[in-house]
């Protein structure tokens, strides 16, 4: 049996979100560093493209919040727990690195990072949060 | 919450995937409640009780008691 087949239903349904939407921001990204959008890089029409790979961002926290409402309880509250201890950390580095930037003339970082970072500390934290209380 | 769900579920014959099906949660979610990382609802204590027979209080020890 594969490890899609052996998950429960919101999981697969989270999992083949998640893949569809990161799929969109990826091949946006892509299509941005091969050049495809050369032309319009630095015209307002970017500007559009940009809110376009911010969609995928918006649908992949709707994905997050399907799989809570879909879930039972201890994995609802798991989910929230895990989300907001991600979210809260990831805001916290990043405006601290936006207060270093103004006080301490560190590197810019750009605002994109803060998604990565999000989900990359939501996969740190998510082995040390067990219990939903 | 301390509990009796797991020798509940044993003496009865039940998997936790079973016990999961009968009261409409995860494998997970009753891994969690028998190994007290979970304290249920109040409905989800009373779908316990019912698929068990037994009153809340004799599945779970009251912990302000």
């Amino acid at each position: 049996m594969s490890s899609l087949a052996a998950m429960d239903g919101p999981n697969r349904r989270y999992l083949t979100r998640t893949m569809a939407f990161m799929g969109g921001y990826v091949a946006v990204n892509v299509a941005a560093i091969l050049g495809a959008f050369d032309e319009i890089i630095g015209e307002p029409a970017g500007a559009i493209l940009g809110l376009a790979v911010a969609a995928p961002i918006a649908g992949q926290i709707w994905a997050t919040l399907a799989l809570m409402a879909e879930s039972d309880e201890f994995v609802r509250t798991l989910t929230a727990k895990r989300f907001i201890v991600a979210a809260g950390l990831a805001m916290a580095l990043f405006s601290g690195w936006g207060f270093m930037e103004s006080y301490g003339n560190v590197a810019h970082a750009p605002g994109w990072v803060v998604y990565a970072l999000f989900w990359g500390l939501y996969g740190l934290v998510t082995p040390l949060i067990r219990t939903s209380r | 919450m301390k509990n009796r769900m797991r020798d509940l579920r044993a003496e009865r014959g039940w998997t936790q995937e079973e016990l999961g099906r009968a009261i409409g949660v995860s494998r997970q979610a009753v891994n969690a409640l028998e190994t007290e990382k979970h304290d249920p609802s109040l409905d989800l204590a009373y779908r316990l009780s019912t698929v068990f027979e037994l009153p809340v209080e004799q599945i779970f020890t009251n912990p302000h008691a």
